[in-house]
């Protein structure tokens, strides 16, 4: 083992407070699977020496000599409850981070006069240590964030929608469309009762 | 190529985390009870941690190597197993955070996790290194301060007439109990437990004598009889030897009887398999078959004359013996004992000072027991209370029966002091499971006293210390020393009037922890303040903080109760009062080793690199084989 790095050094850096977070409720999971293990273990389960290949929890065999992962069979996987792209909830809190990335700088562009440049970036000059809750939404987070232009928030757009959709049904002649436009009214009114929600 | 699997941390944590999730419901006296069964349908309820441990299947070797651990503890203190699983989880938990926070960065490592594990390893050999030097002067100055000691010479005070002082020692066994049988039956249990000690306890000059004899006879001293209320148990005087009579015992009067002890056959063998035997081939006489084995009932008769006339009257054999041996010994009008196990033999040798034979014509006085009496006992019955002085009747009902051999002796020990009067303890349960159970707390409770009475082991730095602080030398000692101790130097002048004794108890219910919690707390704080220069994570926070999980899963029903009793220990001194509260008693000297245990343990489990998963011819199946692997060289700060 090198000691003088001439291979790729690792530069240790202590975790962020995002990160202890994280280690928080890994930390939780882990002491669910325990107890849940144990629980198993006094049915009469038997602890076997292996690990799962999806998550690496220790393998449990029943008395029919099948194995069983508590964690990928029972409990909700870590990371999947934080892809927007599979949960609703996930969207939503990847939205509203976007929405404070986007409010931050806003109250320092009123009393600045010359924020002209530093408003045109605002994505970059968000600190680091936001309030992430998981990694997901963390790496999402960090991963998507929005190029120079300034996004509207989200609730004017729904809000501009909305009213487009109602002008449009005003003057709308087949039942298709007329349709087509309640439903689009009906969404643009649940998007904003839960964009109302989560600003509360 | 073997394969491989590389260990990592969360291995560990989860492994030791499953073991704690088992036996966590049924820790404390507020802990339920694991009802067991089997597919035969029989079924047993319990509370104690070994038998959870060695109940559950476990195939991963990490799992099995901790619960080796603390069966092989338990074996020695008789207590203490399920904290030792709630200890050990709780100090990987605080090595884990600690290692994650402040991994050691002088070193270069391929990930994370190479860095975490190596920082927890070096965490875990600076505690135990911190628990061997200091530990027990800590103890002793902090802890056992608070504490009382129970004396040998408690038992010397009758049991019926309760002094202040032999209550220690019952309610020391009334909180063990109370632990391991629950709150009904332990009163009187460890009153049983005090009536025998009280009976052994002039065996020898020293306590761990009788109890380390206690401790090793126990087999033969106690007889489990299932199917009757815990509250029939009692002692009975004399030895009970586990088998009936195989010859008619006829009634013995007031003279001693006496016994002796043969481990081979009475009836020679003449004959082995396979011999031929000719016979009708002499010159004189016509001889047959008849004739060989009239003679060989002669050399028989011969033989129990000659023990007659030695005035043997009882046979104990370890053999069984031929059905002509056991005719001529009813027409001899005496009594035989065969398969008598070898744990009751050695007994019944040490109490009578007659060693065992094999030849029967070389019976020397040595050889000979003399008893009082010597009469059966009839255990699984109902028992009528008519108790003379010496005789044990007991009436036979439908339920079956055993019948035992009970045997008196008179006070002819050579090698033990006559004062004692050895006897022997029927253990009753509702059933067999249950018995066994009770037997099994009977010997962990005098482990346990032996454990209390033992005193401090030496540790070669502990002799060291003494030697230095003798000749006043203080210079070379502070080179000697690592960081995390150099600023107790000072105190340990002071120290060396303070050194552990034996027998010292303290109240239950987590005052040992919190005290010891305390002290680390104050000692760390000490640290820091004196020495700047201390680099890492003081390894006695880290201590102070794992112990806490003790008391508070404790007190887990009620966290209101637990911070009250921590804050009352924290600012007043513990006084006697304490020991006026029903709180029950435990040994220091068990609380110690149990630390101790603990984290030789972590150290163990942190030095675990790599699983080898090995083929058997017998398992087609591959088995797991724990390889102890030292990583990077080390090298010196």
């Amino acid at each position: 083992m090198a000691l003088n790095g001439d291979d790729e050094d690792f530069e240790w850096e202590p975790p962020s407070e995002a990160e202890m977070k994280v280690i928080q409720a890994r930390r939780e999971r882990q002491d669910k699977i325990s107890k849940l293990m144990g629980d198993y273990l006094l049915k009469g389960y038997k602890m076997l020496g292996d690990c799962c290949d999806v998550c690496g929890t220790i393998l449990l065999q029943d008395r029919q000599q099948k194995n069983y992962c508590v964690s990928c069979q029972e409990l909700d996987s870590d990371i999947d409850k934080d892809n927007p792209a599979l949960n609703a909830q996930a969207a939503l809190s990847q939205v509203r981070e976007r929405q404070l990335a986007a409010q931050s700088p806003v109250p320092s562009q009123t009393p600045e006069l010359n924020g002209g440049p530093s408003s045109g970036q605002p994505s970059v000059s968000v600190p680091q240590p936001r309030p992430e809750h998981c990694e997901g939404a963390a790496a999402g987070g960090r991963a998507l964030l929005p190029p120079p232009a300034v996004p509207p928030p989200p609730a004017e757009a729904v809000l501009t929608k909305l009213r487009w959709a109602t002008t449009q049904l005003q003057g709308a002649a087949s039942l298709e469309a007329s349709i087509q436009l309640c439903s689009l009214i009906t969404s643009c009114a649940n998007s904003l009762r839960s964009l109302k929600e989560l600003s509360q | 190529m073997l394969p491989l699997e590389h260990l990592h941390l969360k291995h560990v944590l989860q492994t030791v985390g499953v073991l704690e999730a088992v036996i966590l419901r049924s820790f404390g006296p507020e802990g339920g009870q694991v009802l067991f069964t089997r597919d035969t349908g029989q079924a047993m309820l319990s509370r104690s941690g070994t038998r959870i441990l060695r109940a559950l299947h476990l195939e991963h070797p990490l799992a099995r190597m901790v619960v080796e651990c603390v069966l092989k503890h338990s074996t020695v203190t008789g207590d203490g197993s399920k904290t030792f699983i709630l200890l050990l989880a709780s100090l990987l938990r605080e090595i884990h955070t600690a290692a994650s926070k402040e991994p050691h960065v002088s070193y270069s490592y391929n990930s994370l996790e190479a860095a975490e594990a190596a920082t927890a390893r070096h965490l875990a050999d600076k505690l135990l290194a911190f628990a061997l030097k200091e530990l027990d002067d800590l103890i002793a100055m902090e802890v056992a301060s608070h504490g009382c000691y129970i004396s040998w010479e408690d038992f010397t005070v009758e049991t019926h007439s309760p002094a202040h002082t032999n209550n220690h020692v019952q309610k020391l066994f009334a909180s063990f109990f109370h632990m391991r049988l629950g709150y009904v039956h332990c009163a009187f249990i460890s009153e049983l437990t005090c009536e025998l000690l009280n009976h052994w306890k002039c065996i020898g000059a020293l306590p761990s004598f009788a109890l380390q004899f206690l401790k090793d006879n126990f087999p033969a001293l106690h007889t489990p009889v299932s199917g009757f209320p815990v509250t029939s148990s009692r002692l009975v005087e004399g030895q009970v030897i586990h088998r009936d009579f195989a010859t008619p015992c006829p009634q013995t009067d007031h003279q001693p009887v006496k016994a002796v002890v043969f481990t081979g056959y009475l009836q020679p063998r003449l004959l082995n398999t396979g011999d031929v035997l000719e016979v009708g081939c002499g010159v004189t006489e016509e001889r047959s078959i008849v004739h060989f084995s009239a003679w060989t009932e002669r050399s028989l008769k011969c033989i129990i004359a000659h023990l007659q006339s030695l005035g043997i009257s009882v046979l104990l054999s370890a053999v069984k013996q031929s059905a002509a041996v056991l005719a001529l010994a009813t027409q001899a009008e005496m009594c035989f004992v065969e398969c008598v196990s070898e744990d009751e033999l050695s007994l019944f040798a040490q109490l009578s000072g007659a060693t065992p034979i094999s030849d029967c014509w070389r019976i020397e006085p040595e050889h000979i027991a003399k008893l009082t009496f010597c009469r059966p006992i009839l255990l699984g019955a109902h028992r009528y209370e008519n108790m003379p002085v010496f005789s044990l009747i007991y009436k036979a009902t439908h339920l079956p029966t055993k019948n035992y051999l009970g045997i008196i002796y008179t006070s002819n020990l050579q090698t033990l002091v006559t004062d004692a009067k050895p006897c022997s303890l029927i253990i009753c349960g509702p059933g067999e499971g249950q018995t066994d159970q009770y037997a099994c707390a009977f010997q962990d409770a005098i482990s346990m006293l032996l454990t209390t009475w033992e005193p401090m082991p030496e540790t070669g730095t502990t002799v060291a210390k003494r030697t230095v602080q003798s000749n006043k030398c203080t210079s070379s000692y502070t080179h000697n020393l690592t960081d995390s101790s150099t600023c107790t130097s000072s105190n340990l002048h002071s120290l060396h009037k303070c050194v552990l004794q034996p027998g010292c108890v303290i109240p239950a219910g987590g005052t040992f922890e919190f005290l010891l919690n305390h002290a680390l707390l104050k000692l760390s704080h000490s640290c820091s303040a004196s020495n700047d220069t201390n680099i890492g994570i003081p390894v006695s926070r880290l201590l102070a903080s794992a112990l806490l999980s003790v008391p508070k899963q404790i007190y887990s029903h009620s966290p209101g109760q637990f911070l009250q009793t921590r804050t009352r220990h924290n600012t007043t001194p513990i006084q006697s009062e304490v020991f006026r509260q029903d709180l029950g008693l435990e040994s220091v000297s068990c609380k110690y080793q149990l630390l101790l245990a603990v984290l030789q343990c972590v150290t163990s489990l942190l030095r675990v690199d790599t699983v080898l998963h090995t083929h058997t011819a017998l398992h087609t199946q591959s088995l797991a084989d724990a390889s102890w692997e030292s990583t990077e060289d080390e090298a010196e700060d």
